[in-house]
């Protein structure tokens, strides 16, 4: 996988943890800085589903490589869930939910990386 | 955040300077229980995904853990899905597939660290859920805690 641009990803992903952080203490809803910053990791994560899915034939292993497919999809899913549920819940929750939704993000870059290392 | 008492709908909800109220006869999916249903969700997609890879691709490596993995992914589905609803009939629902599932973890974590043979492949229960930074262990007590919370009245 493109290195630099999961590392790049985490960072914005980070940094998109951090916004909502901020708001849940200032108590703010869903707002355009928090969308932006979520698009542009959804562009990221594109690029890595186009990337990934051109090299996923290099992993040997069929059950390994099923398992990469479908988390390179599933990050691509997690945002807009993420976002959704937030503007639904209109309390201070819906930042614990962005954050959240922020982690798992990393988490699953984090497992298709690990997946992915073997046959680097 | 809708203090629940009158289960206000979300549009009639008019400002988020509400905090943590007592929270008597809430909504399960509100409010901290929307990030629990998340998380649910979240795991019952895992649990599904892995089981059905697991079982179609290496069924016979393990039968037994495959099949405990596919039986917590549908008590996953379940949970989430009663918590979400809400209603009286789906959180009892979700109340026993919460309690199922810390059973679950519990006894298959203690047996895969007790008999490590039985259990060669992972599934999402053994060693307490650790290959899911033990939330499978975390979410059921959570989820019971959350059941009782909002039922308190």
């Amino acid at each position: 996988m493109l290195v630099p641009l999961t590392i790049g990803l985490l960072a914005v992903s980070a940094v998109l943890a951090l916004i909502a952080g901020h708001h849940l203490v200032r108590r703010k809803v869903v707002d355009d800085l928090l969308i932006v910053v979520s698009a542009v990791i959804e562009v990221g994560l594109l690029a890595t589903l186009v990337v990934g899915l051109a090299r996923s034939g290099a992993i040997t292993d069929g059950g390994e490589r099923a398992t990469f497919i479908a988390y390179l999809f599933t990050v691509l899913l997690v945002l807009p869930v993420t976002i959704l549920i937030a503007i639904k819940e209109r309390g201070q929750w819906a930042m614990g939910i962005m954050v959240s939704g922020a982690l798992v993000v990393m988490i699953l870059l984090g497992r298709l990386q690990q997946v992915w290392s073997p046959y680097a | 955040m809708p203090d629940g008492a009158t289960e206000p709908s979300d549009s009639t909800n008019p400002s988020s300077s509400t905090d943590r109220t007592d929270g008597t006869g809430q909504h399960t999916g509100r409010g901290p229980g929307r990030l629990l249903v998340a998380v649910y969700g979240l795991l019952a997609l895992a649990a599904t995904g892995r089981s059905i890879l697991q079982i179609s691709e290496y069924y016979s490596r393990a039968p037994v853990s495959y099949l405990l993995s596919a039986l917590a992914a549908l008590i996953y589905l379940v949970a989430t899905i009663g918590l979400a609803r809400g209603d009286r009939a789906s959180v009892r629902l979700a109340r026993v597939a919460l309690s199922i599932e810390l059973v679950g973890v519990l006894v298959v974590g203690a047996i895969s660290y007790a008999v490590p043979d039985a259990f060669p492949d992972k599934t999402v229960w053994s060693h307490f859920g650790s290959g899911y930074g033990y939330v499978p262990l975390l979410l059921p007590v959570l989820g019971l805690w959350w059941i009782r919370h909002t039922r308190s009245a």
